[in-house]
């Protein structure tokens, strides 16, 4: 009995603890969602208080603004001396390469350059571009694009990379391979067609890609134009593309030049490209790409008619490994040859391979071998073997790349 | 003749009326259909395959957006890989940043993991918090309001329709909701780890907890250190799951699986991602997988 009672009284104690207990947790509750309600009006007023922004900051309309290094260590079986006088018969003589990239065994610097992007009103968004190379500022591209203009047109004025073709309007370091292909170096230099001038695009109403473009340009590339009394360069092209299924995309283009050369003669340039790639998954792919370019050029002496192209696959394996092999040559020379007698001017090609290695999205290793069977050195054929690793950087806010 | 002219032209104006609209990911896309009815011609940009942080800007998205009257983005710096050189190269007024044919969803979520100070050397972050917000199920009335909002702007002559169509969509999800989270009261357990931080809003929402990630960093590929100190963790914390998504590859998880003996679920991170036809399926899928 005595048990029992002992045994009631416990659990009614324990039972008037736990009300008890139930009570205190309630007053706790209550007390924390007062302190809840206070530290809100609290941090709200703070927020007030302390949206002190500068009465006249512009930072919110900063240019995007990036900063590209691009460099290289360089292993040839040329010195430096000899390479400098590579020739490439019909099209660069001696002493006449010009090479902004990679020259010299060892290190190099090729350049720092610092894009700008930036909303300038509703109507216009400019973009530059400035190369700083070791010993030399170039303004590589500075131009004004519309943005609102009707019936799909935009038009772009400034300096800027033509859209002829495939590869000229990209920057060397989106390019798939670091060396310009032979045929974009021999007709255009290093900095391919790039000029004062003015564009219109115009899109197509259509389900299927076509766009048109024109351009007026000054024309002051001296390899093939350069007759800049006034401007004198008109480019044309169409570009295509079709989509077969999900993975697979075709792009396809023509192109067209027409300037006057530095004899004051009419120079036409013909370019068809096309370009192939399969989607493997979200971070692989296989992407096969091909130009051919000729150029047609009346001189004063004599017609010329000389043509390459490249074709180059590139396997993208994962996000970080990308490996590519390039065949590029010189089809067609039919020029004044005779600066090379008894030198073979046949076949002048290339064959290239690489390993991309990118640790992060903004920066990537490539490893190189260059087969180069293109260079007369010395009035010699000069057959050069090149290793590169090349370091590429983009920092910064560094916009998304066209396809 | 005339008869056939004239039935011709009624039905070129019918099919011309409807908006054309590009919406980046599917969600948006499908929560545009239910809002816009057959007033909308929806087509979705990047397919749900793929990782939406990198959708191929191939040309022929370009088309597409070229005639659209209306583009629907994610925001949130999701779409920051690949649709900047669209929008410029489709060469439309209507769908320019700030034009009336523009619009970001982010701007009506309340985005959670912002984070404080931002730098690349932490990887590949999403500077403007996590944009993943669509596997949330709540967050599809607010996408749906914002979509609504917009398309009366465009289109005020049928105002009534946007508006009778949210309503029923509003009534069918918030029953849906309810049933959605009765099924999500009886998992018990609520501790995972993801490979991306995709499902942070859908396991906020349904109180779990991801106890860290795959990915080293954001956007950074997995390295061993990373993933034994994974395991460690798996291990420490009686971790059974590994949420993985369609795009990446699954090796890792596996291998992480294989030495803790959780198991890996692969969780459609977009409506179609998991071959899902609908929203509601999209979002039971999710909670199938998760639940247990
Ligand atoms: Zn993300």
């Amino acid at each position: 009995m005595k048990k029992r009672i002992i045994l009631s009284l416990l659990i009614a104690s324990s039972l008037f603890a736990d009300a008890e207990i139930d009570a205190i947790k309630e007053q706790l509750q209550q007390q924390k969602e007062a302190t809840l309600v206070m530290s809100t009006k609290l941090s709200s007023l703070e927020q007030k208080n302390t949206n002190q922004s500068a009465s006249f900051s512009q930072n919110a309309y900063l240019p995007d603004m990036a900063l590209i290094l691009n460099m290289s260590a360089v292993s040839r079986d040329v010195e430096n001396s000899e390479y400098e006088k590579a020739a490439m018969p019909g099209f660069i003589d001696e002493g006449e390469m010009n090479f902004p990239f990679n020259k010299n065994r060892g290190f190099n610097l090729n350049y720092a350059e610092v894009a700008m992007h930036s909303v300038v009103d509703p109507y216009f968004e400019a973009f530059a571009n400035f190369h700083l190379h070791p010993n030399e500022f170039e303004i590589g591209e500075a131009y004004v694009q519309t943005t609102s203009l009707p019936y799909s047109l935009r038009v772009k004025a400034g300096k800027f990379k033509s859209s002829f073709g495939r590869i000229n309007k990209k920057h060397q370091h989106s390019w798939n391979f670091d060396s310009q292909p032979l045929i974009y170096k021999t007709l255009f230099g290093p900095d391919s067609i790039s000029d004062a001038g003015v564009q219109l695009q115009w899109i197509a109403p259509t389900d299927t890609y076509i766009m048109f473009g024109i351009e007026a340009m000054q024309g002051t590339n001296g390899r093939s134009f350069g007759d800049d009394s006034k401007n004198n360069l008109y480019i044309a092209y169409l570009k295509s593309s079709i989509d077969i299924g999900d993975d697979l995309s075709v792009l396809g283009g023509l192109s067209y030049a027409h300037g006057k050369n530095t004899d004051r003669k009419p120079t036409d340039i013909y370019g068809v490209d096309l370009t192939l790639r399969e989607q493997l998954g979200s971070y692989s792919s296989l992407i096969w790409q091909s130009e051919f370019l000729q150029r047609n050029k009346e001189l004063t002496s004599q017609r010329d008619r000389q043509a390459g192209l490249y074709s180059e696959l590139v396997y993208q394996y994962n996000n970080n490994y990308s490996f590519g092999a390039r065949y590029d040559c010189i089809t067609k020379n039919e020029t004044d040859l005779s600066a090379y007698s008894g030198v073979d001017t046949d076949n002048l090609e290339r064959y290239t391979a690489k390993i991309d290695y990118k640790p992060f999205p903004m920066s990537r290793l490539r490893l190189s071998y260059t087969y180069d069977r293109s260079k007369v050195i010395g009035g010699e054929r000069k057959d050069i073997n090149e290793v590169m690793l090349s370091l590429n950087i983009a920092a910064g806010a560094h916009g998304a790349h066209d396809y | 003749m005339k008869k056939i002219l004239l039935l011709l032209l009624a039905f070129t104006t019918i099919v011309s009326a409807a908006l054309r609209v590009e919406t980046t990911y599917s969600t948006l896309g499908a929560i545009t259909e239910e809002i816009g009815g057959d007033l909308v011609n929806v087509h979705v940009l990047g397919s749900s395959k793929y990782d939406p942080h990198f959708i191929v800007p191939k040309p022929s998205l370009l088309a597409k957006l070229r005639r659209a009257d209306l583009l629907i983005m994610n925001g949130g710096g999701l779409e920051l890989g690949w649709l900047p050189p669209l929008i410029r190269g489709a060469n439309n007024a209507n769908i320019q940043n700030g034009a009336k044919g523009f619009l970001d969803i982010s701007h009506y979520i309340p985005m959670i993991d912002v984070p404080t100070s931002v730098s690349r050397g932490f990887g590949d972050v999403h500077a403007q918090g996590n944009p993943h917000y669509s596997t949330d199920p709540y967050m599809v009335p607010i996408i749906a309001r914002a979509i609504m909002a917009k398309l009366l702007e465009l289109d005020p002559d049928h105002e009534q329709r946007y508006h009778s169509n949210l309503e029923k969509f509003s009534y069918r999800w918030q029953k849906y909701l309810e049933k959605l989270d009765a099924k999500m009261k009886q998992c018990k357990d609520k501790k995972v780890v993801q490979y991306h931080e995709l499902f942070n809003y859908f396991l906020k929402r349904y109180n779990y907890k991801s106890y860290g990630n795959i990915e080293p960093l954001p956007g950074i590929a997995p390295s061993s250190k990373h993933t034994i100190a994974l395991i460690n963790s798996i291990k420490k914390n009686k971790i059974k799951l590994i949420l993985q998504d369609v795009y990446h590859e699954k090796r890792t998880a596996k291998f992480i699986a294989s030495k803790t003996g959780a198991k890996v679920i692969v969780i459609p991170h977009d409506m179609g991602a998991d071959g899902s036809k609908n929203l509601e399926e999209y979002y039971s899928n999710i909670a199938k997988k998760l639940c247990r």
